[in-house]
């Protein structure tokens, strides 16, 4: 006899058997305890009923399937429908997310039980303090098995935007991860959006690829040296170099402003061997030469970025090259139309 | 070492200390039940219990075989066959960092498992003259008909997912020329419990609509084909249930009451134009407006909101970019509109491509899904199918100037902007499981499955041809709305030395829909002569 079946408490309920079809396809052999506890949930979500007895079945078939957004989305709204505790459910989720390291559905559950929670916090700058700093910790747990987890790093930003996260802290929380692992794009990624998006200075709705002339220019200098100094601990590591060029996109300034420091990495004599310590900084100069109407240096670049320090991409280089020409042609086609 | 940050305010010091990173181990092999699937775009990379199969364990064997000291061949041998191969595929990167960090350590690791493939070193294997193994047909198609039949209890993970199964094995099946005809009945009354009367389908009976399995049932049924198949659909329902999802900044819910994010916006757009339905919102949608807002209203500006400051797309606005979203922000934006109209109107084309350029790493030669993330098969699709659109979108139309006529290549065509011969060689070498298991994987520690297999075999087709987006000189053949994805034609890649046997190549998937060519404008012709619901 199942669990259910012999527990007075679900007397009531007529469990719903699950319609596969004939001859399914890909028909899964749940073991009997899945197979009846889903036809519980079937039974109890037909009846819409919203009680203890659903979060105690809901919390079985997740302990069995984590992966099951219905079950997920039934639960939340048992939750709401019985204003239970969400600081207990919050904690709940916390081992089950410990448990299920890629799993989706839980960073949405949590989603909607800090929406519900928040009214009641919002008025209490002391409350959210407490909460946002629990809720880091809990994130950090996450992050010592995977610092780069998808799911973990969205719910970040949408707690960041949700509690006005856009703080020192969460600057130095970031910068703590960067130096367990400078290469740790997920933390690059972050710091940008908390440092582009604080609606203390930042456009409303600004695009991550476009000038932003509302952020002042200390922020920009300040993230500059900031990618800069990552970059000199592994000029090789592309994360700082993607930063950088995002920064300088968002100050309107120019890539050639930066062209020393990428110089640091790029040495190519008039005659003898070049040295080149990054292809990335090759890939900034050719970029900034272009800017400058450098077009044969930077053709240069590309060209040993081509054929000796990133062959794979050397479509991709040629493709830049091809650019840089016609670029060189309308612009020569200008002064011509000009001078006429 | 210690570097200050200058700055006037928000002066802090930046610390980054080197350090000595404790060992990874086993865990890129390690398969747990807790590990199976359970994102619905990336679900199952370890779907394959260990002990459920025999032939499972033959392929752990391969596996471990690589972490084993190799018995390699005798040195002639390898000199012989390592010759075969260029050196950018059988040597470490020019330039290394020596700080080692947990990110290097598994890049690096990840190299030194890879090499012996690339190498043309797998014992065993036999290979082309190019250092290349056969495409091993025959166990693919064997291994994706088996995930079709009844799957043991530890799939549970996969409970709520199954749809993508249908469509991964049926869109993997017909790509290797398989006929698929035999799955048309059982796949109908598959399908059938599983859509909701309010419109959608669920991951299984009696689970809620979501587009994840909806627009896989969608894709499998148009895979399959026929009147009845296509019929079962609830049009109607459909349209009232995706106007519940549609949200007021543009963006479509996953299901009602979930996540908003990029694979709703690309799924719902897919629905669209094959079901051909209708775009008026009813009043009842979130996203009704007294102007007249449609299903599609905001949707290429929304998507405009995932491109981040590297170049790529992430899931939803201000994450990181990835490599899966790239391709749901383009093939959306292609249902839209034309390629060379839409992509460069709404987003920043430059930064885009040397983000996705940049995904493609050598030795490996296969493609990551983000920024100093490894080398993953499934990606040869979600960033190697982004490659026909963009390099349609820089050709710019090629025009059929009479019917049945082959369209005229554009007179400065790009070329490729990635290495093919690269991503070919990541995929027969190192994705594929030569055992008698079958299947194509991640990477070479782990196992294969029916994802993987799927969207690896979409990469090696999108490599192994060229795509054009035609305009007719009249647009009549294909009316009404969302007409565009309709005008693609295709024919083989020669544009460089073929590295791979001729029988090896495997056939052609609509870039935009990735199910085979035809399929998706037959769909469409059947649902717009209905005209209505
Ligand atoms: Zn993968």
């Amino acid at each position: 006899m199942g669990k259910y079946e012999g527990d007075p408490e679900w007397d009531d309920v007529v469990p719903i058997p699950q319609d596969d079809g004939e001859g399914a396809l890909a028909q899964i052999a749940y073991t009997d305890e899945y197979a009846e506890a889903m036809g519980y949930l079937r039974a109890v979500m037909a009846a819409k009923e919203h009680s203890e007895r659903v979060l105690d079945l809901t919390e079985h078939i997740i302990s069995m399937n984590a992966a099951h957004y219905t079950v997920w989305l039934y639960r939340a709204s048992t939750i709401f429908a019985l204003n239970a505790d969400v600081e207990q459910e919050l904690s709940w989720v916390n081992d089950v997310a410990l448990d299920n390291q890629k799993n989706y559905q839980i960073w949405h559950h949590r989603q909607l039980l800090v929406d519900h929670l928040y009214p009641s916090i919002s008025s209490d700058p002391n409350a959210i303090r407490k909460f946002a700093e629990s809720e880091v910790d809990f994130m950090t747990q996450m992050f010592d098995e995977d610092a780069k987890n998808y799911h973990v790093w969205s719910y970040r930003q949408y707690l960041v935007r949700k509690l006005n996260l856009f703080t020192e802290a969460e600057l130095k929380s970031i910068e703590t991860l960067l130096r367990i692992d400078v290469r740790n794009n997920s933390a690059w990624s972050h710091r940008f959006y908390v440092v582009f998006s604080d609606p203390k200075y930042s456009t409303p709705g600004s695009h991550a690829t476009e000038y932003d002339p509302k952020i002042p220019d200390e922020i920009i200098d300040r993230e500059i040296e900031f990618s800069k100094a990552a970059t000199f601990e592994a000029p090789q590591n592309q994360s700082p170099w993607n930063y950088l060029r995002g920064v300088l996109r968002k100050g309107g300034r120019k890539l050639s402003s930066q062209e020393c420091f990428a110089g640091e990495f790029v040495k190519i004599p008039e005659n003898g061997e070049e040295d080149i310590r990054s292809s990335h900084a090759l890939d900034f100069l050719a970029d900034v030469w272009a800017e400058e109407g450098k077009v044969e240096k930077a053709d240069e670049a590309l060209r040993l970025l081509g054929d000796k320090y990133d062959r794979i991409r050397k479509n991709y280089w040629d493709w830049r090259r091809g650019t840089l020409k016609e670029e060189g042609i309308t612009k020569g086609l200008a002064k011509v139309e000009l001078a006429h | 070492m210690t570097f200050v940050v200058k700055g006037q305010k928000d002066r802090h010091r930046v610390v980054f200390k080197r350090r000595a990173m404790a060992s990874l181990g086993a865990r890129g092999a390690s398969s747990s039940a807790s590990n199976l699937v359970d994102s619905a775009l990336h679900g199952n990379t370890r779907l394959q219990p260990s002990s459920a199969e025999a032939s499972a364990q033959a392929g752990d064997e391969v596996v471990d075989s690589i972490f084993r000291p190799p018995i390699f061949p005798t040195m002639s041998a390898r000199t012989a066959r390592a010759s075969m191969v260029p050196d950018l595929f059988t040597s470490l990167p020019p330039i290394r960092d020596l700080l080692n960090t947990q990110s290097s350590q598994i890049q690096e690791e990840t190299i030194q498992e890879c090499l012996p493939f690339l190498s043309g070193l797998e014992p065993g294997a036999t290979y082309n003259d190019h250092g290349v193994p056969h495409l091993e047909r025959n166990r693919h198609i064997q291994f994706l008909h088996k995930s079709l039949k009844k799957l043991p209890a530890p799939y549970v993970a996969a409970d709520a997912s199954r749809p993508w199964m249908f469509y991964w094995a049926l869109a993997g099946l017909s790509t290797l020329g398989e006929d698929i005809s035999q799955y048309r009945e059982p796949l109908i009354s598959t399908v059938r419990p599983i859509q909701n009367a309010t419109g959608g389908f669920g991951g299984g009976n009696g689970q809620m609509s979501h587009l994840a399995p909806t627009y896989g049932i969608v894709l499998a049924l148009a895979i399959v084909g026929g009147e009845e198949a296509l019929d079962l659909i609830d049009r109607r329902a459909m349209w009232k249930w995706l106007a519940a999802l549609k949200q007021p900044d543009g963006g479509f819910q996953v299901c009602v009451g979930g996540e908003e994010d990029i694979r709703g916006a690309y799924c719902a757009a897919v629905i669209i134009t094959l079901l051909d339905l209708p775009v008026e919102l009813p009043r009842d949608s979130p996203a009704w407006s007294g102007e007249g807002a449609t299903l599609l209203t905001g949707l290429a500006e929304w998507v405009r909101r995932c491109q981040t400051f590297e170049g790529g797309f992430s899931g939803l606005p201000d994450a990181e970019a990835h490599g899966a979203y790239a391709f749901c922000a383009l093939a959306c934006l292609c249902i839209l509109g034309d390629p060379h109209v839409m992509i460069p109107k709404y987003i920043d084309v430059p930064r885009l491509i040397s983000w996705l350029s940049a995904r493609q790493y050598a030795p490996e030669a296969g493609f990551s899904g983000r920024t100093n993330k490894l080398v993953d098969g499934c990606y040869s699709h979600w960033v190697g199918g982004c490659w026909p659109i963009l390099e349609a979108c820089l050709d710019g139309p090629s025009r059929i100037l009479a019917v049945g006529a082959s369209p005229r290549a554009a007179t400065h065509s790009v070329g490729s902007l990635y290495s093919r011969e690269g991503l070919i060689r990541y995929i027969l070498c190192c994705c594929q499981d030569r055992t008698k298991r079958g299947g194509l994987r991640d990477k070479p520690s782990h196992s294969s499955d029916s994802y993987h297999t799927c969207y690896v075999l979409a990469g090696l087709s999108s490599a192994q041809h060229k795509w054009h987006f035609n305009t007719a000189e009249t647009k009549t053949e294909m009316g009404g709305n969302l007409a565009s994805p309709y005008q693609w034609t295709c024919e083989p890649f020669d544009g460089e030395v073929q590295i791979y046997n001729e029988e090896d190549r495997v056939g052609t998937l609509h870039p935009v829909f990735v199910i085979p060519e035809g399929a998706a404008e037959q769909t469409r012709a059947y649902f717009a002569s209905k005209g209505g619901f």
